[in-house]
């Protein structure tokens, strides 16, 4: 199974680098280890009702990354949050800069990259596991899909992960010193996890008269997204709860019903009592959530290796500004370099 | 006031509302804010500081003599770099270029710097000293300085432009020892009436350049045993290296 060029990750960067390639006539095949594209860019359903539990928003100033979310077949709510409760720090200060556009999507955030993935050749469920270098074939990528071993081959793989994962597989290639280098540089990035919860009430429980809540005084709440507003006619009332990262670090390591429970109770202690009584509760953990601010590289990596084979590295983490725009610069600036050494 | 701080002084009220669609791919526009005399070691020199549109960075131009509305100007483009400058770090040559290019400037009749205060792009120094941390590493860090957003020049030469155009400097005569630098100013409208190479007295720091060829990987090691980063967007020319010695220093 050979491509010219291998992604593995069907988050943001990797699909708008798997874009940009496909673009200019290369032929691309994206790899994805969960169920669905979007990585953080992620929706679930809940009675029916889209539930965005990563990313709430999008925002941004670029004219590519601004086209590319009007380009999507959704309902776009321009401005989203417009009411914005609490004196907190949101997670990127720059989204409520005057310069930048605010936009979430009715059906979801997934549409986004969903819209990215469009005619893109993407497997899903596949596990990659490790790299090596093949003196004939260029870059063997082994994986797992559903317990069956499988092998794909490029001469160029572009890895689209979270720092550490992207860290963990250039640890398969032995003695190989630019990966070294990549490795050492991505380990003085740290990443960030995030506790999630999602919890859904009655309508009649309460609706929030506010989109977004960046609480300032709570040592574990970083902010809450009234999800529901977003949707047309909601069923429910669905809150979702994204914990500071240093409480998530601490947090994370114990069983998921205890941190559930704190977390949902420390939003109560800011919502109102209603707010400790949800009808349902999930919760979800990201464990690369989000890079810090003070970590952001201004650049993709290309990683040039023996017999003229190439792994590029793109991310969030690997372009200016943080964020899912970001994330979708540096999938085009990572497409742009590799394209241009050909 | 004497005449020639007087027309400083004339430039730092012009501009006090100066706003204009600015220099290069990010529209850098900047404006003069103040002025002041600053004797210094190399010479009696003024400062002149500058505002800028895009980020918090306040540049800065070492003024010598008369420059304003002045022909066949010396100039010399110098960027932040706070371990070299201020700190007298030799993993770079920043503080010899700084100190040699202060020197020359004051001895001539007129003679202006420009101080760039940006290490790298937006968040340079932290990722400077993470440059650094690879390299103690033993890492070939060329690529990771990349990523690492190892200088802009094009945003560098955007804002040098608009201060050179903004001291209505007419033309200059750059110290440089890469001669694509004429070419960045050119293309902002400067004229460039001619190069003046930027070579250092050699000193206990530098000598490892005239003692040591190149190796290889275009690298020069230095006593320490560091790579010298290319902090400065020139090569270093120290009086007395060999010709054939490369011009460019990852």
């Amino acid at each position: 199974m050979t491509a010219d060029v291998l992604i593995i990750g069907a988050g943001v960067s990797g699909l708008s680098c798997a874009r940009a390639l496909a673009r200019a006539g290369k032929s691309v095949r994206v790899l994805e280890r969960s169920r669905g594209v979007g990585g953080r860019c992620a929706t679930r359903r809940i009675d029916g009702q889209p539930v965005d539990h990563g990313v709430a928003f999008l925002h941004g100033r670029s004219p590519g990354f601004l086209e590319a979310v009007r380009a999507v077949r959704a309902t776009r709510i321009e401005g989203w949050p417009s009411i914005v409760r609490g004196e907190g720090t949101p997670c990127q200060p720059r989204a409520f800069d005057p310069r930048e556009s605010r936009v979430a999507l009715r059906e979801g955030i997934s549409m986004f990259p969903k819209s990215l993935a469009t005619g893109l050749d993407v497997t899903l469920d596949v596990n990659v596991t490790a790299l090596q270098l093949d003196a004939a074939f260029g870059i063997t990528v082994h994986a797992d899909q559903c317990g069956e071993a499988l092998m794909f081959r490029a001469r160029d793989v572009v890895l689209a992960l979270a720092g550490p994962q992207t860290e963990a597989l250039l640890s398969t290639l032995p003695d190989c010193r630019p990966a070294e280098t990549a490795r050492a540089l991505l380990a003085l990035l740290p990443s960030f996890p995030c506790a999630t919860l999602i919890a859904v009430y009655e309508r009649s429980a309460g609706v929030p008269p506010w989109h977004m809540w960046y609480p300032e005084s709570s040592s574990s709440v970083l902010l809450v997204a009234h999800d529901s507003s977003k949707r047309a006619d909601p069923e429910h009332t669905v809150l979702v709860v994204q914990a500071r990262p240093a409480w998530s670090r601490v947090e994370l390591g114990r069983g998921e019903s205890e941190w559930a429970a704190l977390l949902l109770h420390d939003a109560a202690q800011l919502l109102g009592p209603w707010a400790d009584r949800p009808i349902t509760l999930s919760a979800q953990r990201w464990r690369h959530a989000r890079v810090g601010a003070e970590s952001e590289l201004a650049a993709p990596l290309v990683l040039d290796l023996p017999r003229g084979c190439r792994i590029g590295v793109a991310g969030e983490l690997c372009a200016p500004g943080g964020g899912v725009e970001a994330a979708w610069r540096s999938g085009e600036e990572l497409a742009r370099r590799l394209l241009d050494e050909v | 006031m004497d005449e020639s701080k007087a027309r400083l002084q004339a430039i730092v009220d012009r501009d006090t509302e100066h706003e204009c669609s600015g220099f290069g791919k990010q529209g850098l526009c900047v404006r003069a804010v103040a002025v002041a005399e600053l004797p210094t070691r190399f010479g009696d020199f003024r400062i002149l500081a500058f505002w800028n549109n895009r980020d918090a960075k306040e540049h800065i131009a070492v003024v010598h003599g008369d420059v304003v509305g002045h022909e066949d100007v010396a100039i010399r483009v110098h960027s932040e770099c706070l371990t070299g400058d201020a700190l007298g770090s030799v993993r770079c040559d920043c503080r010899d270029q700084l100190e040699a290019a202060l020197s020359r400037l004051g001895q001539l009749e007129r003679g202006l710097l420009l101080y760039l205060r940006q290490e790298g792009r937006g968040i340079g120094l932290l990722n400077k000293i993470r440059a650094y941390s690879l390299q103690d590493g033993g890492l070939d860090t060329v690529e990771a300085n990349l990523a690492l957003g190892f200088r802009d020049d094009e945003r560098d030469y955007a804002i040098a432009a608009h201060m050179l155009r903004s001291l209505d400097v007419r033309s200059v005569r750059v110290m440089t020892n890469n001669p694509n630098k004429l070419k960045q100013l050119q293309a902002y409208g400067i004229e460039v009436v001619g190069r003046i190479p930027h070579v250092l007295p050699p000193n206990e720091h530098n000598r490892f350049y005239l003692e040591t060829k190149a190796k290889r990987s275009g690298h020069y090691i230095d006593f320490g045993g560091h790579p010298h980063l290319r902090e400065q967007d020139d090569a270093v020319q120290v009086e007395g290296m060999p010709l054939d010695a490369p011009q460019e220093l990852s």
